[in-house]
C-alpha cells in the first residue's frame, strides 16, 4: 500500500505561546526565622533542598576561602565523620552538593522523599557543625591543586580568566586569577571563622521542590528549625569593589602548541535587576544566545571555522557581562575575529527583519517554558532569582518584553550597549 | 510506572508513545539504527559527519532549524559507536512541526558540495576541540584500538584518523544515506500531554508514505577473547601521570552487563566508593579515580582511570588498584554496601524520569535492545544481583589477561 504525501512544503500550523504558567511558591518561616520558598513539581516521589548563602568570593577574606569552606562541609561535621556523610548519601541514593561561586554559596539536596528524613539530618549537620578535620582538608588542597594544574593547561580555561581579569581588575572579586600558589594559604581557621560569620540562619534562604507535603516541612522544621541555629545577630558588611576594566583592546595568553585559540569578547553591563536586561537578552539571542543564531550562522555554519560559538549576558549578584565565547582553529583565528565584530556591527546599524524577530520570540518563548518543566529545572530557575533577590515578577517582564520588543528598540539597544570599541577581548592559544 | 503504547507501521518504522499530562512541552526521539560500528573501516568518522549534514536541510525544507524555533522548539543529536540519535522539545501544541521536519529529513536531504565542505571542517574542528587540543584528549583512541583487533569498536565516532573525513566525498556521503536511514531502520518516540491516537495518526500522515530502504546488513565481527594483558607507554605534555585499564565485558543483553555495571559502582559511584576512599581518602594515592562502563550494545569495556598524586609511582598506584580490584574477586561483597549501589540506581532512575526527554530516550533505546518496556523492569532487574554474582563476574572482567592497560605520563617539565 502507498499512502499519499502530506503537503510536505508548508509548515504545519503553529500556535504562538504568549504567556507561561508560573508555578508561584509558597512563602513559609520556620521557628528560628529560616525563610521557606516551596514549590510543588512534578510527578515523581522526589524532594530537593537547596540553601543560598551569601558566602562567595565576594566576602572572603582571602582567595580559596569561599570555595573551600563550601566544599569542605560535607568533609566531617560533629555528628559524621567524612566517610560517614559519603556512605549515608550514596545508600539512601541521594546527593549532596555544596559549591561556592563568585557571589554565594549553595548547598543542595536531592533525595527520594521517602528518604528526605535521614538525608536531611546530614544535610543540617554539615551546615550547622562542620568540623573541617586538618587531614581532611590537607587531602582536598592537594587533590585540589592538581585540579588546577589541568585546568590551567587549558585554553578555554586561560582565555576565561583572563578576560575576567580584564573586565574586572585583578583585584575585583570576579576578576582576580586564582593561583596555584594560593592553595597554601588557607588554613583550618580561615573556613572556621567564614563559616562562623556566613552560614548562619539569618542569612540563608531555602527553596524546597519537588513532591511537597506537611511531612515535608515538619522535616526541615526538625532539621532546620530549631534554637540551635539562629545567627549572629551582626549585620554583614558588604565590601564594595569596583570593576577596572583594561584600556587594551585585546589580552593574549600565548600556547604555541595549541592547534586552536579559545575567544572571549565582551565588556561589564548589568545584571537582572537592570530594566534594559530582558530587551538585552533578546539582542543577545539574535547574536549568539541559540544554535540559529547569526554568530553560529556565520562562523560556524557559513565559514566552518569551530565547531560552537555563544554568547551570553552573565548576571552576577553586583555586575554583568557580556561575553562571546568560542575555540577557533589557530589559522582563522583572525578572520574569525573580524567576523564577530562583523556581525555585532550589523545588529547596531540594521535592524532585524520580522521573520526573524518572531522565530527569536517563539524560541525564547519556548525557552521559558522549559525553565519551569518540571522539579529540577523549576529548582534551578528559582535559585537563580533568589541569587539576584528577585521574584517571579522578573519573568512576567521577561515574556511581556520578548511579545512587545520592536526592531527599532532592538537596534536602539545594541547601539547604546553593544559598541565594538568598547569590547575587551581575551585570545588564548595561538593567532597566525 | 511509565505507560507507553508501541506499534510498527507497514514501512517498518517502530513508533513508541508515552503520554505524560505533567508537561506543557512535547519531545519527539528518532534513534536510527546506526553508529561509528556500522562504517567501513577505510572510511570511519562517516556516522558523525552524518549527523551534522542532517540538519543542512532536507528535500522539502531547506532549513531544518528557523520553523523548529519559530515552533518554539529545540534540538540536538548525537552519534555514539551504536547509533545515531535526534531529537527535539516543543510546545505540546506544535508537535506537528517536529514530524513534518523528521519525517522529511527521513524521507531525503537536500546536500550540495559546499554544505559538505562546510561540515567537514566543523568536524574537523570539533575533533581539534574535543581530542586535540585537551589535555588526555586521545586516550580514549588508544584504547579502543588497543583493547579491539576485529570488532569496530576499535574507532571512536569521530573517526580513527581525521584524514577519512577530509577525503570524504559527497556520492559516498549519499550512498551511506540510502544504506542506513529508513524507516525500517529507526525508532520513534513521542512524550507529552498527547493523545496516542493523535500521535498514531500524525505517525501515519508524516512518516507512512516514507517507503522502506534496503538496510546494509553488516555482519560485525565478534571480538575474540583477549588472551594476555595489553599495555602501551606514551608520553605527553600533561601536567600528570594517569592510568587508564579498559576490561571487556559482555554485550548489553547478557546476564553478566548488569553485575558489571554494579562492580563499576561499587568501585567508584559516589565519595562512598571503595577506589575514592581507599585510594584517594587512604593512601592518597590517586587525586581522582573513575569507573563506568561504555554502555555498548555489543561487548564493551569496562574502564577505570586514576589521576597519580606527585609522589606516586605508576607501578605503585597500579598495583594499589589491582589490590583493589582482587579484594572484589576473592572477598564477596557484603550485603549492605550491594543494597547502596541498587538503591542508587533505583534513585538516579526516579530522578530521570522527572525529565521527558530521558524517558523518551531510554524508551528508545531499549527498545532497540529489543524491549522498551525495560524501562520499568531494570529496577527489578538490579535488585536481584547476588553477592555470588559480583564475586563471578568480577572474576570472569576484572583479569589482567583480559586487559588493555595505557599508562598515560607527562613529559618532566
Amino acid at each position: 500500500m502507498t499512502m499519499e504525501n502530506p503537503e510536505r512544503t508548508q509548515q504545519p500550523a503553529i500556535q504562538t505561546i504568549s504567556s507561561i504558567h508560573i508555578a508561584r511558591a509558597q512563602q513559609h518561616t520556620l521557628s528560628n526565622g529560616l525563610p521557606v520558598y516551596a514549590i510543588e513539581s512534578g510527578t515523581e516521589d522526589i524532594v530537593k533542598v537547596d540553601l543560598l548563602f551569601r558566602a562567595g568570593n565576594w566576602f572572603q577574606p582571602k582567595p580559596l576561602v569561599a570555595e573551600a569552606t563550601c566544599e569542605m562541609l560535607s568533609e566531617g561535621s560533629q555528628n559524621y565523620t567524612s566517610r560517614q556523610i559519603a556512605a549515608q548519601m550514596d545508600y539512601y541514593g541521594a546527593f549532596l552538593r555544596t559549591a561556592a561561586n563568585k557571589d554565594v554559596a549553595n548547598v543542595s539536596l536531592l533525595t527520594l522523599k521517602k528518604y528526605l528524613s535521614p538525608t536531611l539530618q546530614v544535610l543540617a549537620d554539615v551546615v550547622k557543625k562542620p568540623t573541617f578535620p586538618q587531614q581532611e582538608l590537607i587531602t582536598y588542597l592537594n587533590n585540589k591543586k592538581q585540579h588546577y594544574q589541568l585546568e590551567y593547561t587549558k585554553v578555554n580555561t586561560l582565555s576565561k580568566v583572563h578576560f575576567n581579569e580584564a573586565l574586572f581588575g585583578s583585584h575585583h572579586p570576579y576578576g582576580r586569577i586564582l593561583q596555584l600558589e594560593d592553595h597554601d594559604q588557607v588554613g583550618r581557621d580561615d573556613l572556621g571563622d567564614f563559616h562562623q560569620k556566613h552560614y548562619t540562619a539569618d542569612q540563608c534562604a531555602l527553596l524546597v521542590t519537588g513532591k511537597i507535603d506537611e511531612s515535608v516541612f515538619q522535616s526541615l522544621e526538625e532539621q532546620l528549625g530549631g534554637e540551635d541555629w539562629k545567627g549572629s545577630g551582626n549585620t554583614i558588611q558588604t565590601p564594595d569593589f569596583r570593576p577596572f576594566t583594561t584600556t587594551e583592546t585585546e589580552v593574549f595568553t600565548p600556547k604555541p602548541d595549541a592547534v586552536q585559540s579559545a575567544l572571549r569578547i565582551g565588556k561589564v553591563l548589568f545584571n537582572k535587576r537592570h530594566p534594559d536586561f530582558p530587551g538585552l537578552q533578546v539582542v543577545n539571542t539574535i547574536l549568539g544566545g541559540y544554535f540559529g543564531s547569526r554568530l553560529m550562522k556565520k562562523i560556524r555554519e557559513e565559514k566552518g571555522y569551530t565547531y560552537g560559538i555563544f554568547s551570553v549576558l552573565v548576571p552576577m549578584v553586583n555586575e554583568g557581562y557580556l561575553t562571546i565565547a568560542s575555540e577557533v582553529g589557530a589559522n582563522v583565528c583572525r578572520k574569525a575575529i573580524d567576523a564577530i565584530y562583523e556581525e555585532i556591527k550589523k545588529l547596531r546599524e540594521e535592524k532585524v527583519g520580522q521573520p526573524e524577530l518572531t522565530m527569536v520570540r517563539n524560541y525564547m518563548m519556548g525557552q521559558l517554558l522549559r525553565a519551569f518543566d518540571g522539579p529540577l529545572p523549576t529548582a534551578s530557575t528559582y535559585m537563580s532569582l533568589m541569587e539576584m533577590n528577585l521574584d517571579e515578577d522578573y519573568y512576567q517582564r521577561v515574556v511581556y518584553t520578548v511579545n512587545n520588543i520592536t526592531p527599532e528598540d532592538i537596534r536602539e539597544l545594541a547601539n547604546k550597549y553593544l559598541n565594538e570599541q568598547e569590547m575587551v577581548r581575551s585570545v588564548a592559544g595561538k593567532c597566525e | 510506572m511509565v505507560d507507553f503504547t508501541k506499534y510498527t507501521l507497514d514501512n517498518g518504522l517502530k513508533v513508541i508513545v508515552h503520554p505524560d499530562a505533567s508537561t506543557p512541552i512535547g519531545t519527539v526521539n528518532l534513534l536510527y539504527n546506526v553508529g561509528a560500528k556500522h562504517e567501513n573501516p577505510e572510511r570511519t568518522g562517516f556516522a558523525h559527519l552524518f549527523e551534522h549534514l542532517m540538519f543542512e536541510g532536507s528535500v522539502h525544507i531547506p532549513s531544518y532549524d528557523t520553523p523548529l524555533q519559530k515552533a518554539g522548539g529545540e534540538n540536538n543529536a548525537f552519534t555514539s559507536n551504536d547509533i545515531t540519535n535526534y531529537y527535539l522539545t516543543l510546545p505540546v501544541e506544535n508537535l506537528e512541526t517536529g514530524f513534518w521536519l523528521e519525517s522529511d529529513r527521513m524521507l531525503g536531504l537536500n546536500l550540495t558540495e559546499e554544505k559538505i565542505r562546510v561540515q567537514k571542517n566543523v568536524v574537523i574542528e570539533e575533533f581539534n576541540q574535543r581530542y586535540r587540543n585537551q589535555p588526555y584528549g586521545d586516550a580514549m583512541m588508544l584504547l579502543r584500538e588497543m583493547a579491539y583487533k576485529v570488532h569496530p569498536y576499535q574507532w571512536s565516532t569521530i573517526g580513527k584518523d581525521i584524514s577519512h573525513i577530509e577525503g570524504a566525498t559527497g556520492e559516498e556521503v549519499r550512498a551511506f544515506f540510502y544504506r542506513h536511514y529508513a524507516p525500517n531502520n529507526a525508532i520513534l518516540t513521542v512524550v507529552g500531554n498527547i493523545e496516542p491516537e493523535k500521535v498514531k495518526e500524525m505517525a501515519n500522515r508524516w512518516f507512512g508514505p516514507i517507503p522502506s530502504r534496503e538496510i546494509a546488513q553488516k555482519d560485525i565481527p565478534r571480538e575474540p577473547v583477549q588472551e594476555e594483558a595489553r599495555s602501551r607507554e606514551v608520553t605527553r605534555d600533561v601536567p600528570h601521570n594517569v592510568i587508564y585499564k579498559a576490561y571487556h565485558m559482555n554485550d548489553h543483553n547478557h546476564p553478566d552487563y548488569i553485575p558489571a555495571d554494579l562492580i563499576s559502582d561499587l568501585l567508584a559511584n559516589g565519595n562512598s566508593a571503595r577506589l575514592y576512599q581507599n585510594l584517594v581518602k587512604g593512601k592518597k594515592m590517586f587525586s581522582n579515580l573513575d569507573a563506568h562502563i561504555t554502555g555498548d550494545v555489543d561487548e564493551g569495556l569496562l574502564l577505570i582511570s586514576g589521576t597519580l598524586t606527585p609522589n606516586t609511582g605508576m607501578k605503585q598506584g597500579e598495583e594499589a588498584l589491582l589490590e583493589e580490584l582482587a579484594r572484589l574477586k576473592n572477598e564477596p561483597v557484603d550485603e549492605q554496601e550491594l543494597q547502596k549501589v541498587k538503591n542508587k540506581v533505583e534513585a538516579v532512575h526516579t530522578y530521570t524520569k522527572t525529565s521527558a526527554l530521558h524517558k523518551a530516550l531510554n524508551l528508545s533505546y531499549f527498545e532497540l535492545l529489543g524491549d522498551a518496556n525495560r524501562i520499568n523492569t531494570e529496577d527489578q532487574a538490579y535488585q536481584k544481583v547476588t553477592p555470588a554474582d559480583v564475586q563471578r563476574v568480577s572474576q570472569k572482567v576484572l583479569d589482567e589477561n583480559n586487559c588493555s592497560t595505557l599508562y598515560y605520563y607527562a613529559k618532566a617539565q
